[in-house]
């Protein structure tokens, strides 16, 4: 195949395209994209669908994104609904509303205000999380992380309309990092380095290494400190 | 052939490091996905690692890790085949293969003609079988015609190499991995070799 200068893929209104090779992919309206898709952008508003595996360097979403395949974005910026049928790597995602994966995700910095739900390993260097509805991951692995209850904000109405009627909290099998700061959340086993249970936490196991804060109406079945 | 495994938390004790840090190698590929092994145990499920290739791969890790990027260190760790290169005549000196098999398998070759990383595997191999008394040097001939023939198509993706035998009547196969496999009965697994992990040992003796 000869090197020519890659060409961009634009869909305003409802509309069909086949995959490939782009520079710039710009859609408005409901597009779907029959197959694999890699740009060195992708400017989402809509309802898009793509039917195999997207690669992306920087990707902006608003309104619904489903990607049937595997994701791979430098840089992900969502508003609205992301959901992913396979893997999910990338350098860097902001999303406010929900993300839903059902592979794993492997990510430096992830930022949530909203929902997730993550079925295989959320493997994270940061992870910031605002929840206004459920955040369900089976396995986290973080280096820090922040869970924290959103604010009551004028969109909260909203939000309480749109999303699944959970309580906000983060339910996980295990929590594992350097830094866990935690407020609202109920897993099996949390072992870290430093760990901080906030309120409204009901954790089985905490395994600890250096320091352990929790609040006094947090409940914690078992802790354990590991290590020298 | 059941492997020595070692859970996570024994590794992090034993090595001194950090999930953080463990993760982190984890995004970078440093560490490779078939290596997470998830078992179920009375606490729930937790993860396991063969043993000997994770102890060896975060020594080199942490060893490395000074002096280079982590992602220069994923170049470095790739299971693609290094351009290492040697003369027949040190293969012999450094014992990397045994004489026997250097006489057997490659009698025509002078002692300065020099082996490509991926014959030396392949030697490697064989000599490696042959020691550990589970094949004779007619099976070896076959073992090293495989190797040349179908490794190649791999092109750097983690196999095993299947060693069964069956009525005294052996056979060999490559199979890219993860992969279970069945046999019938009467079947006797003999060998299974990760390559990965023969490629790990045959670098870890030229350097």
């Amino acid at each position: 195949m000869e090197l020519s200068k890659k060409t961009d893929l634009i869909i305003n209104g409802v509309s069909t395209a086949g995959g490939g090779v782009y520079e710039k992919v710009k859609i408005d309206g409901i597009g779907t994209v029959e197959g694999n898709l890699t740009s060195s952008t992708l400017d989402a508003n809509g309802i898009t669908k793509i039917k195999g595996d997207l690669q992306t360097g920087a990707l902006d979403g608003d309104g619904i994104l489903k990607i049937f395949g595997n994701l791979s974005a430098g840089k992900t910026l969502m508003d609205g609904q992301m959901s992913v049928k396979g893997n999910y790597r990338a350098d860097h995602l902001t999303l406010n509303g929900i993300l839903n994966i059902s592979g794993n995700c492997e990510i430096e910095s992830f930022e949530v205000e909203g929902a997730f739900e993550i079925k295989g390993l959320l493997n994270a260097g940061r992870m910031n999380v605002k929840l206004q509805g459920r955040g369900k991951a089976h396995e986290i692995g973080v280096e820090s992380m922040q869970v924290r209850r959103a604010s009551r904000s004028v969109w909260s109405k909203l939000w309480q309309w749109m999303l699944p009627k959970f309580t906000p909290e983060l339910q996980a099998e295990t929590i594992e990092g350097d830094d866990i700061d935690l407020e609202f959340t109920e897993a099996r086993v949390v072992r870290g380095n430093r760990i901080i249970i906030g309120k409204g936490c009901n954790i089985e196991l905490v395994e600890y290494r250096t320091e352990l804060k929790a609040h006094p109406s947090a409940k914690i079945g078992r802790e354990v400190k590991v290590g020298g | 052939m059941e492997r020595d495994l070692i859970s996570k938390k024994d590794l992090l004790d034993e090595k001194g490091i950090s999930y953080g840090q463990l993760y982190r190698w984890k995004r970078k590929q440093l560490i490779p996905e078939e290596w997470f092994i998830r078992k179920s145990t009375f606490t729930g499920q937790e993860t396991f690692f063969p043993k000997d290739l994770m102890l060896a791969r975060i020594d080199k890790i942490m060893n490395m890790k000074d002096d280079l990027s982590l992602d220069e260190l994923a170049d470095k760790l790739s299971p693609l085949l290094p351009d290492y290169e040697m003369r027949k005549i040190d293969i012999h000196k450094r014992n990397i293969v045994s004489q026997v098999v250097l006489e057997r398998f490659t009698p025509e070759d002078a002692d300065s003609v020099v082996y490509t990383f991926e014959r030396l595997l392949y030697l490697y191999v064989v000599d490696k079988l042959l020691q550990a008394g589970e094949m004779s040097l007619e099976e070896g001939e076959r073992l090293l015609h495989l190797m040349r023939e179908h490794f190649p198509k791999f092109e750097g993706k983690p196999c095993d190499l299947v060693f069964i035998r069956k009525m005294g009547v052996s056979s060999f196969a490559l199979l890219s991995v993860p992969a279970e496999m069945y046999y019938e009965s009467g079947v006797k697994l003999i060998a299974r070799l990760p390559m990965a992990e023969c490629i790990e040992q045959l670098k870890g003796k030229l350097v």
